[in-house]
């Protein structure tokens, strides 16, 4: 009896049936997930090395006991903090805004029949193929010429928040010009994203039932209430969808903040341009970078992970 | 409570630039407490009809009436009528006391407790009552069906619509929600336009039933009027099951002559037909004599091409010869095998005359009982 039949013969498998495509096929798929995942692990392990271990090191060994730190999450944390709370008011209200306004355009495109109605469509449609870096100069001019900050001062001139937050220190919501920059910034985003979120709710309120709607304005329910009672209740699989779709995509823009934001950083940073602010200038820093990059990331991670299986619903067209 | 009444009422559509006549020029009055049955083929114009009267079509042309308001020109709303679907168009995302409570919210200004009570009676009445915290999507077919008939009945409305209500059901519960809805809409006395293009539910369940074809009324009559008493060759065919038998034939003074067959006349149909030079006669299957001898009058030899067996009776296929086929019903115990010769008798008392070219009737049968010809008869 060979050695390889004597182990296939413990092991209770039939090596000769063993079929080598399919051996090669999960080879394949393992590298896949190894080359996809590796820069990921290389982060986490740089970030949670000191500056000495990482120098003698490969970035995707794990570090021994005596080059494991947590300071480059401190070090992160302290340079993105305000930052970070800064994208939070500019990417919630963005994202909020362009899901709801995304949802009325539809309601008032798809479910209800006007003159006119397809050319407005192919506007919005239109409106999803400009490129970002056509309006660059126009969006610069704009908001050169519109001072949001002295329009807003008569609301924005108290303390809106104070408050010690655990791991951010002490918070402070006060009058700062540079909310003026971030209300900017939240008008942008939440026109550049309406023209897809309306698209998304487009195609989802066409498989509305007509009756149904019918049925309710029978019922007595004029077009506002059929919107809040019947079709704002049936579109939360599409909202988790857009509200996904719309933060990750104002969380992660650096472009309008670069153009919108006076000189590019400042209080009013937003949490990509912070990031900048890890690199260390002569000598890099890698671990606080890979740290911040990780920091920056999360709560977009929390997004997914609180509304996922809504997403997945929303995706699959199930009311 | 009062009369629903169609004016002259018209629907066009616009189709690319051409105009569409959706309806045309249709006047029907429905009393109060009527249960009326629009019935009709696909694309008739039924449907668009009973969306005018619910206001979520416009009217082109005419007017719609309750009593002697005029409520053409009202949003559905203040119209206070309640209309069923066919696909019942429950909310989904809502409980069936949710969907019954609806209305009443935005109708009315009912209190919370008056709206509790009401939903509550009604949904009893129509045994769902423990089906209140359930969602439509939990329920099945025939469930989601009553509360879509328990939302309309719970607003007491003065008109009721409904839209091919039961065409989703299968046979069977069709057949039992058929009959109750019936007993149903004879407790409520509430005035109500039903929807349907299966002759069987028209037949069964109207007081009078309005038969549709292109856009164009055809009849407004009680269904055995309908039955019996067809105006025109369209409502004789569509009305009864299996239709009734159609042969084109020239008029040669007091004899009909066609492709199959020659029929004589008697003085007074040969009166009926005069001015006509081609008619169509009809019978119906159930009229035609299957019989044993040739000799009789108005008998024709014929083969038998196909035997249906339905039980209560058979529907036997006859062919005259030459692809001209007509059917006949037989009694279900009587055996007739296919290929059999059999000879077709075509009594004279139950054809009925139709002008070919318009189709206009131009004599019905002859009826033993004159019970048709009163208006008020109860059939």
């Amino acid at each position: 009896m060979s050695v390889r039949d004597d182990l296939a013969e413990r092991v209770g498998v039939d090596l000769e049936a063993v079929d080598p495509l399919r051996v090669a096929l999960y080879a394949t798929l393992v590298g896949l997930v190894a080359f996809y995942l590796s820069p990921l692990e290389s982060g986490l392990m740089t970030a949670l090395k000191t500056e000495a271990e990482f120098a003698t090191s490969p970035p995707f060994v794990p570090p021994t006991v005596e080059g494991f730190t947590l300071e480059p999450f401190g070090v992160a944390l302290d340079t993105l903090s305000s930052a970070i709370l800064n994208s939070i008011m500019l990417a919630v209200p963005a994202t909020v805004l362009s899901a709801l306004f995304g949802s009325f355009a539809a309601y008032g495109l798809t479910n209800f029949e006007w003159r006119g109605q397809l050319g407005v469509v192919a506007l919005f449609i239109a409106g999803i193929f400009i490129p970002y870096q056509a309006v660059l100069i126009p969006l610069s001019r704009l908001w050169a010429i519109v001072d949001t900050q002295s329009l807003l001062a008569p609301v924005l001139d108290i303390t809106v928040f104070s408050a010690q937050v655990p791991v951010l220190g002490t918070v402070e919501l006060a009058t700062h010009p540079h909310y003026a920059s971030i209300i900017n910034l939240i008008i942008t985003h939440t026109a550049y994203g309406i023209p897809i979120t309306t698209l998304l709710f487009r195609g989802y309120y066409k498989k509305l039932s007509t009756e149904m709607l019918e049925a309710a304005r029978l019922d007595g329910a004029g077009a506002f209430t059929v919107y809040r009672r019947i079709v704002l209740p049936l579109s939360m699989p599409m909202f988790a969808v857009t509200l996904i779709y719309q933060f990750t995509q104002v969380w992660n823009d650096l472009l309008f903040a670069l153009i919108i934001i006076p000189s590019g950083s400042g209080p009013a940073a937003v949490a990509t341009i912070a990031l900048n602010e890890l690199t260390g200038g002569i000598i890099q820093t890698f671990n606080t970078q890979m740290a911040g990059a990780f920091v920056a990331a999360l709560p977009t991670l929390l997004v997914y992970v609180l509304f996922g299986d809504k997403f997945a619903k929303g995706v699959a067209g199930n009311t | 409570m009062a009369d629903l009444t169609l004016d002259h009422v018209s629907k066009f559509f616009d189709d690319g630039g051409s105009k569409v006549v959706a309806v045309d020029d249709a006047s029907v009055t429905i009393e109060d407490g009527e249960f009326l049955v629009l019935v009709g083929p696909s694309g008739c114009g039924k449907s668009t009809t009973l969306r005018m009267i619910a206001g979520l079509e416009t009217v082109s042309e005419g007017e719609i009436r309750l009593g002697d308001d005029r409520m053409d020109n009202r949003p559905p709303r203040d119209r206070d009528i309640a209309m069923v679907f066919q696909s019942y168009a429950l909310y989904p995302h809502m409980t069936v006391r949710g969907n019954m409570r609806f209305g009443l919210e935005e109708s009315t200004n009912m209190a919370d407790a008056d709206i509790d009570e009401l939903v509550e009676e009604t949904s009893s009445m129509l045994g769902i009552g423990d089906l209140l915290d359930r969602k439509p999507g939990e329920l099945s077919g025939g469930q989601q069906q009553r509360v879509a008939l328990g939302r309309a009945i719970v607003r007491d409305p003065e008109v009721f619509l409904m839209d091919e209500p039961l065409s989703n059901l299968d046979a069977k519960l069709r057949s039992q929600m058929r009959t109750e809805l019936q007993r149903l809409q004879e407790d409520l006395g509430v005035t109500t336009v039903y929807v349907t293009h299966d002759q069987t539910e028209a037949m069964t369940m109207g007081d009078r039933i309005a038969i549709l074809n292109d856009g164009e009324l055809q009849q407004v009559a009680t269904p055995l009027e309908a039955y019996h008493r067809p105006a025109n060759r369209f409502v004789a065919g569509f009305i009864g099951e299996p239709s009734m038998n159609f042969f084109e034939m020239d008029v040669q003074g007091d004899e009909l002559v066609g492709d199959a067959f020659s029929y004589d006349l008697s003085a007074k149909s040969a009166e009926a037909v005069e001015g006509s030079e081609r008619v169509t006669l009809g019978i119906r299957p159930e009229d035609v004599e299957v019989i044993g001898d040739a000799a009789a009058d108005h008998a024709y030899e014929t083969t038998v091409d196909v035997v249906e067996p339905m039980g209560n009776e058979n529907a036997v296929y006859l062919d005259l010869g030459g692809e001209r086929r007509f059917v006949a019903t037989v009694g279900g115990m009587r055996r007739v095998e296919a290929g059999e010769s059999v000879v077709a008798r075509i009594p004279e008392d139950a054809v009925h005359l139709f002008d070919a070219t318009t189709g206009e009737t131009l004599q019905n049968r002859s009826l033993e009982s004159a019970d048709l010809d009163a208006p008020e008869a109860n059939l």
